[in-house]
């Protein structure tokens, strides 16, 4: 029963949908045909798009190691002063959706109206300073931004896990410090670096947002952006169906490579209890490397936030910035455009409903996976993974074919975006809830089925009460992102279901740039708040496991 | 020849002196083992000796040339010393073969010689055949003989070695054992040796520096510092002790005498010990004899009181009781494994006054 369950969600959630992708792909109005992936691989426009996305993803994934890897060093290993900041601007870096950090660098780099080529251009009469942000190189650093803390968080707990006698016992035998950096450090850390550029890779070239602000007005195509295009109408499902197919083979091998990566030469879990990591004083250097630390943080963090502030803040955005501040912006978007209420509220729905869903979905799969032996519990485990190589548009691309042949009419609905993220996010609700599992001994839950409790109440006041501090965290891991997502919303949307994500993506498309900055803002500060009180209502729930375990 | 000489050592964490005013000579092929409860700053003084920190005061020599002080401390990489880490820090990415020969790289040696030494020293832990392996694939016992020999192939002078068989099970551990004490009998390397585990000081070292605290102890042969602890923290750690509380009734030398619970001993005082004065004598419970209660026309030897068993248990190899004095004070007794004795009944403790330590109250 419970199996089926979980099988009948992931079947309707995934499995459907992504068959309809693929029967979409090979057919051309009911017979079967190549054509579709003969135009998507052979047409210039398709290639080209292709060839860009890869390049997007092989220099973000090169730059957000050169970003990520020196600040991990530097906050592991090292006394740079203020670690804790450093810190910080890697997960804020990390949270801020991309798409604003890349409208916020319109501002600042748009070729003409940009505040700083403007800066360089009129103040400074220096034209060779001008950076045109709607270019590969733009596009590439905003979205580096946003990627690079992959990179970083993994290095650091790699970095973290390795005991300082790896590399004292390599010291001890007459090697000096680059020796032992080349010869142990390095190798050891290799995988978990590797492994987050590979991440890095998937996530950057699945971005919607940015590659649309940016890539579209410097007419740089990428796959998210041509699928996107094709449903402009006549759509073409057939070809959209196939480029989604070729996206989503790039997105599985590379996931491919990390995995097998990972498995085959994971050595950090080695070091195991009470790893004892290798601090460096650095001396004067120090000063060095925080300048670098501080360098990411004004392009990462300081400079997209106070820059949509700012603009927020201007009647009309320019370098007279102090004699034109107004609340008006925040006037018109709080209380004059009525899109903005109707967005928050579907954004916070959508958000919670799929947290919860997913986390429902995933405690249900992980515990058949891990209590049970249930045949086809392995594939019910493997089938819940497969979101994890499937782009959001792509996502949207599967719904809109599997849905539009249902009899349901869901499609333009709230519902289909929370199935569409529910699908996207049941992954991490998986993962999330197979960890809290895994930190039970089975022998508690025995215990409780001897003492007379049948299985749903032993689930109930034994099970769950127990994985509770783990499936919150699941449920915030999914919330934070499912509230600021815009690549599969932006297909599926209508005016009645319109997100947070796409109010602001569209006002930007329309031109309201004061109005945008002031929406942005107010995104940002409905993350941060729900990501504030979810920590605190988490803090409590911990504590409060904790308490009711010692009595 | 490698002898090491610390003078006056002390290191800092913040308030707290890790290591406090240790003066200690090593001398050459000695095996000196640094004995002490967890936190007693053991491992700070084996990773002062390596170079992997200054000491805050004092000097640190090999062979009379200073390696650490203060203000200059030669690193571990120009030492020429080996060290063995108690998690073995076996490299995970790198083979058997690779593990050993890294020293070698280092040292520029050239492949011939590297793959002969290598081999020689895989052959001298019986691990020939184990070259192409990765660690996992090991056993802990492996990856502790691939530790070894990844240290002893550049032939240092000094290792230094700290828990190096804490990790092992109990019977691996003590075949380690011989190997280690084997080892550095044939290689004639100065062994420095850290563990909190008493029986294995005593198995493998020629000399025991008990510490605490930061602070060095005792200093001696295994029989010395088990027989004659220079105080009570090193009698209460070198094994089980009975401290039970005396008074002296004689201060005179070699004549000196304490009572305990009634029996009178003959022993030897701390120096400035008066008569009158409350003791704690120290004596090992394998040092204590019990016997049935004699006959009155016999009466009482002067140096046995009167107890009654609590407690007996039979261990196989001993029969371990508690027994409790007249006045109060209880005894731990390790007697024959074929004394039988029933709680309840009444006997005579003997103590063995030589083997008594009197230690101020």
């Amino acid at each position: 029963m419970v199996l089926g369950i979980g099988a009948a969600a992931l079947l309707v959630l995934v499995v459907l949908p992504l068959g309809f992708l693929a029967w979409s792909s090979v057919t051309d109005e009911g017979r079967l045909t190549l054509d579709n992936f003969r135009t998507a691989l052979s047409q210039r426009l398709y290639v080209q798009a292709l060839w860009n996305s890869l390049i997007l993803g092989t220099w973000t994934a090169v730059l957000s190691v050169a970003i990520g890897l020196p600040m991990a060093w530097a906050v592991g290993r090292t006394d740079v002063p203020a670690r804790k900041f450093i810190h910080l601007t890697a997960v804020v870096a990390y949270i801020t959706p991309p798409y604003l950090t890349a409208i916020a660098f319109v501002y600042l780099f748009s070729p003409n109206a940009g505040l700083l080529n403007r800066f360089a251009r009129e103040t400074l009469g220096a034209p060779a300073l001008t950076f045109n942000v709607f270019s590969m190189s733009g596009l590439v650093l905003v979205t580096v931004i946003h990627t690079f803390p992959f990179v970083y968080l993994l290095a650091a707990s790699a970095l973290q896990s390795v005991d300082a006698s790896m590399e004292e016992s390599a010291q001890i035998l007459g090697a000096g410090r680059l020796k032992i950096a080349f010869a142990v450090t390095a190798p050891l850390v290799a995988p978990a670096v590797l492994s987050g550029a590979l991440i890095a890779f998937v996530n950057a070239i699945a971005l919607f947002g940015s590659q649309a602000i940016i890539g579209l007005p410097g007419r740089i195509f990428t796959l998210p952006t041509r699928i996107y295009a094709l449903f402009d109408h006549p759509p073409q499902y057939g070809l959209a169906s196939a480029l989604s197919l070729v996206f989503v083979a790039i997105t599985v091998i590379a996931l491919f490579l990390q995995r097998r990566y990972l498995a085959r030469r994971s050595y950090v879990t080695l070091g195991g209890k009470g790893s004892r990591p290798r601090l460096i004083e650095l001396g004067p250097a120090r000063w060095g490397v925080c300048a670098f630390c501080g360098a990411v943080f004004v392009v990462a963090v300081l400079a997209p936030y106070l820059t949509l502030v700012a603009v927020s803040l201007s009647k009309s955005w320019g370098l007279q910035f102090w004699q034109n501040l107004t609340l008006k912006n925040y006037w018109f978007i709080l209380l004059e455009y009525d899109v903005t209420r109707r967005a928050i509220l579907n954004s916070l729905f959508l958000a919670a409903a799929a947290a919860t869903l997913s986390v429902l979905l995933g405690s249900l799969i992980g515990w058949i996976d891990l209590r049970t032996v249930l045949p086809g519990r392995k594939l019910l485990d493997y089938a819940s993974l497969i979101p994890l190589g499937l782009p959001g548009i792509v996502v949207a691309v599967a719904l809109i074919q599997f849905w539009l042949r249902m009899p349901l009419p869901i499609y333009g609905t709230l519902l289909i975006i929370l199935l569409a993220y529910t699908g996207r996010y049941v992954p991490l609700g998986v993962r999330s809830a197979s960890a809290a599992f895994r930190q039970i001994d089975p022998s508690l839950e025995e215990t409780a089925r001897v003492t007379g409790a049948g299985w749903l109440r032993t689930f109930r006041s034994v099970t769950l009460p127990l994985a509770r501090p783990g499936l919150f965290a699941g449920w915030i891991l999914v919330f934070v992102p499912a509230l600021q997502e815009l690549s599969a919303s932006i297909l599926l949307f209508s005016s009645g279901s319109i997100t947070l994500a796409v109010a602001v993506y569209n006002l930007y498309e329309t031109g309201y740039l004061e109005a945008v900055a002031a929406l942005a803002v107010v995104t940002m500060v409905i993350i941060a708040a729900a990501i504030a009180l979810a920590t605190r209502l988490g803090r409590a729930a911990a504590t409060g496991d904790r308490t009711s375990l010692a009595s | 020849m490698a002898g090491i000489s610390l003078e006056h050592v002390t290191k800092r964490f913040g308030e707290l002196a890790a290591v406090d005013d240790v003066s200690l000579g090593i001398a050459d092929r000695e095996f000196v083992t640094l004995l002490g409860p967890s936190g007693c700053g053991k491992t700070t003084l084996l990773r002062l000796i390596a170079g992997f920190m200054a000491p805050d005061a004092g000097t640190i020599g090999v062979d009379g040339q200073a390696l650490s002080t203060p203000g200059a401390v030669v690193p571990p990489e120009r030492r020429g010393m080996g060290m063995v880490f108690q998690n073995y820090a076996v490299w995970p990415h790198k083979t058997v073969y690779d593990n050993v020969a890294f020293g070698l790289t280092v040292r520029k040696v050239g492949r011939g010689e590297t793959r002969a030494r290598v081999g020689k020293v895989l052959e001298a832990i019986n691990l020939t055949g184990f070259e192409g392996r990765y660690p996992s694939q090991l056993s802990g016992g492996q990856q502790q003989r691939v530790a070894l020999a990844r240290s002893l192939v550049v032939e240092p002078s000094i290792l230094l070695l700290d828990e190096p068989l804490s990790n092992l099970d109990a019977k691996l551990r003590e075949r380690m054992r011989w190997e280690l004490k084997d080892l550095q009998r044939r290689t004639g390397i100065t062994f420095v040796y850290v563990t909190h585990d008493q029986s294995e000081a005593m198995a493998l070292s020629d000399r025991i520096a008990v510490m605490h605290q930061g602070r060095l102890q005792q200093c001696g042969p295994p029989r010395e510092v088990y027989a004659r602890p220079a105080n009570r923290t090193v009698a209460d750690f070198m094994g089980l002790v009975n401290l039970l509380p005396g008074r002296v009734v004689r201060a005179a030398g070699a004549a000196s005498a304490v009572t305990v619970g009634g029996a009178a001993l003959v022993v030897a005082l701390p120096d400035d010990a008066r008569e009158g004065q409350a003791v704690q004598v120290a004596i090992r419970p394998e040092n204590v004899r019990l016997a049935p209660l004699p006959d009155a026309a016999i009466g009482t030897p002067p140096d046995a009181a009167p107890a009654k068993v609590v407690e007996v248990t039979f261990l196989g190899n001993l029969t371990d009781c508690h027994v409790m004095l007249d006045d109060g004070t209880r005894v731990r007794v390790q007697a024959e494994p074929g004394a039988v004795f029933d709680v309840g009944q009444r006997v005579l403790v003997r103590l063995d006054a030589r083997a008594c330590t009197v230690f101020h109250e």
